[in-house]
């Protein structure tokens, strides 16, 4: 059990900066997932935890010891790769029991430990075969065993269910919540696939352009994202953005744009933050999550008004895709609602849910409520 | 209408299927053919070798193309072993050629990893070097490395001959193995350093077990350049009990009479440690065992 702290890391491959200045702490027995889209630099920062890539400026520390020069395997932590990587000249049993052999355990230990990992992740059948006669999916279990049995202080994982498939990957994501539940051990878990990261994570590092832009527990990234890239990257569908000017006319901040105007309850306390410039006439941005909205006919009030392109039925919710004035926007909406291609529709939204963006910044700038 | 069509439709398709059938066996034949006429060519030359090491000392030039001559005997054989020292030079190759092998292999083995995995300065250039070495003559060579093992004492001796060897085959096996190592996931390597091994560790535990074909390769190359030399040979070995049996054989041809039937009896003797090697490394030629391992 352990903490890990990155320090002001920095990455460089020869002049290319890839990761700039950043730092977090992840606590003892933490689920932390770093999320963000590919090469963003997510799993160069797990691989430096790791020791498998140098470290250009900064510190990493584990339980306190800083172990910038320490190999990985003076470093007590595991890690599942991407793709697996498991010794094909070795039987599963050989795989899972290769660290402990090179820690010199005693036999009986060895076979303990083994054993016990093999029943956790239901493998104990195939202890005898090779990495080529087993599934993806069971590949996967025996690359988590080899992690399990040697006790690390720290679990790493490189993104191990994007080669899975679908389904599989739910159910190894269900295996995965529940052996930390049951493990209760520090893990870093990097992946580009935002559902995964809702899930799994206590706390979630969103990551983009070797930049930290936002560390928070799940529903605070989804509920407040601090920034436009967390807010489009996380949630699915993805969040419908507006540009437009903020105006302030007496009752309230007003947005407004070419197609729309919604009403906005009023700014929290110190918002906007830094203000260069007052709240009228300020450019911004407004984010609506699809599920955010509500549509009803033409004649129903609401704020804005749409015509439905494209509808999609999803099962229990239908996607519209909607034209607002020079706009695309989706809706996500209650699968009995009954609108064509063509139709006019009025879209509903509650205006806390509206997310507002300062647009030279990108950053969030915080309603009131 | 329909069905007829259908019926129409799956004569169609049962020809098309039959013209492909017609068109693959042609094909295969061809192949075969060619295959057959190859293998034909290569060993023609050795059943010829064996006839004639088994004809009787005075028919020798004749013209029969009969595979077991008339009187046919192993008289040539034992002439060989007796009256030569054919023993000594089988040794002489035996020691020279098992150290080459072993050695050079070794070597390629580091060095085709150093050139796989780590990227040094010159590393591109390194690479360009080898393979440009390869594209030059032994011929040429063959006066700056006689000057070198002069100078350095060796002229005459086993390791004088190991060290030409090795040299002279280490950048094709550099090349054949550092060409098998990329194809080996790096993140194998990464896990077993997570796992607790040393980079080296990684090296031989990992990497080597999964590069035996690549190995064995470069071994089988090693051993049959260096059993099979004549030229450096001739030029280092001076010395007749230092001979291997390329040297030796040519003794056997005489100003104004060569010993035909033992010429041919010692040349298929020393085809059979050959023989015996490529048999054994062959389990080792197996491809496919890093399959498996991590997600293609």
């Amino acid at each position: 059990m352990a903490t890990v702290s990155l320090r002001n890391i920095t990455k460089r491959y020869n002049d290319n900066e890839v990761l700039h200045d950043v730092s977090l702490d992840i606590g003892d027995r933490e689920f932390m997932v770093l999320v963000g889209p590919s090469g963003c630099g997510k799993s160069t920062l797990l691989r430096m935890v790791a020791g498998l890539e140098e470290i250009s400026e900064g510190e990493i520390l584990i339980d306190g010891r800083i172990v910038n020069h320490l190999p990985p395997r003076d470093r007590e932590i595991a890690m599942v790769f991407q793709d697996y990587a498991l010794y094909p000249h070795m039987t599963v049993e050989e795989n899972m029991s290769f660290g402990l052999r090179l820690r010199d355990m005693p036999r009986a230990v060895i076979e303990e430990r083994v054993a016990e990992a093999a029943g956790i992740l239901q493998i104990k059948p195939l202890l005898k075969r090779r990495p080529r006669q087993l599934s993806g999916g069971q590949r996967q279990r025996v690359a988590i065993g080899r992690a399990i049995v040697r006790k690390p202080k720290v679990f790493l994982f490189d993104e191990p269910l994007s080669n899975l498939d679908a389904k599989l990957r739910e159910e190894m994501r269900i295996e995965i919540a529940k052996l930390h539940q049951r493990l209760h051990t520090t893990i870093i878990y990097v992946t580009h696939d935002q559902v995964e990261a809702m899930t799994l994570a206590r706390r979630i590092a969103v990551v983009n352009s070797g930049r930290l832009q936002q560390v928070g527990p799940p529903e605070e990234v989804f509920c407040r994202p601090a920034n436009l890239f967390v807010a489009g990257f996380i949630g699915s569908p993805t969040m419908n953005f507006f540009s437009g000017e903020l105006l302030d006319e007496g009752d309230g901040p007003l947005f407004r744009n070419p197609a729309m105007s919604v009403r906005l309850p009023g700014l929290a306390e110190g918002e906007p933050p830094k203000a260069a410039v007052g709240v009228a006439g300020r450019p911004v941005v407004i984010g609506i999550r699809p599920d955010d909205l509500a549509a009803g006919g033409p004649e129903a009030p609401g704020p804005l008004r749409g015509t439905i392109e494209v509808v999609e039925l999803l099962g229990h919710r239908r996607n519209l895709h909607l034209k607002v004035g020079k706009y695309d926007m989706l809706a996500t909406v209650d699968a009995s609602f009954e609108g064509r291609p063509g139709d006019q529709v009025s879209l509903r939204l509650d205006p806390a849910r509206v997310h507002l963006f300062d647009e030279p910044s990108q950053a969030r700038i915080a309603l009131a409520g | 209408m329909s069905s007829a069509g259908d019926i129409s439709a799956r004569e169609q398709y049962q020809a098309v299927l039959r013209a492909r059938r017609r068109r693959e066996a042609l094909v295969t034949a061809f192949i075969h053919a060619g295959l057959i006429l190859g293998a034909v060519v290569s060993i023609y030359p050795l059943v010829r070798i064996f006839s004639v090491s088994l004809r009787p000392g005075d028919r020798i030039i004749s013209t029969d193309l009969s595979l077991i001559p008339a009187g046919a005997s192993f008289i040539s054989y034992l002439q060989v072993l007796r009256d030569t020292n054919f023993l000594l030079w089988l040794w002489n190759s035996l020691v020279i050629t098992s150290a080459t092998s072993v050695i050079g292999v070794a070597l390629a083995a580091l060095g085709g990893y150093a050139f796989s995995r780590f990227r040094f300065p010159g590393h591109k250039a390194g690479l360009a070097f080898l393979l440009g070495n390869q594209m030059i003559p032994a011929a040429m060579l063959l006066l700056p490395l006689f000057l070198m093992i002069m100078k350095l004492g060796l002229v005459n001796t086993y390791m004088g001959m190991i060290v030409a060897y090795s040299v002279t085959s280490l950048p094709f096996s550099i090349w054949i193995l550092k060409g098998y190592y990329d194809t080996i996931p790096r993140s194998l390597e990464e896990a077993a350093l997570v796992d607790g091994t040393t980079r080296f560790g990684a090296f031989v535990r990992i990497i080597l077990p999964l590069s035996t074909p690549a190995l064995a390769i470069a071994f089988l190359f090693n051993f049959t350049q260096a059993w099979n030399e004549y030229l450096v040979a001739r030029v280092v070995l001076t010395d007749a009990r230092m001979y291997t049996w390329t040297l030796g054989l040519f003794e056997l041809q005489g100003q104004y009479l060569t010993q035909w039937g033992m010429f041919a009896a010692a040349s298929i003797m020393v085809t059979l440690p050959v023989l015996a090697v490529f048999l054994y490394s062959s389990k080792w030629l197996m491809s496919g065992l890093t399959l498996g391992g991590v997600k293609g």
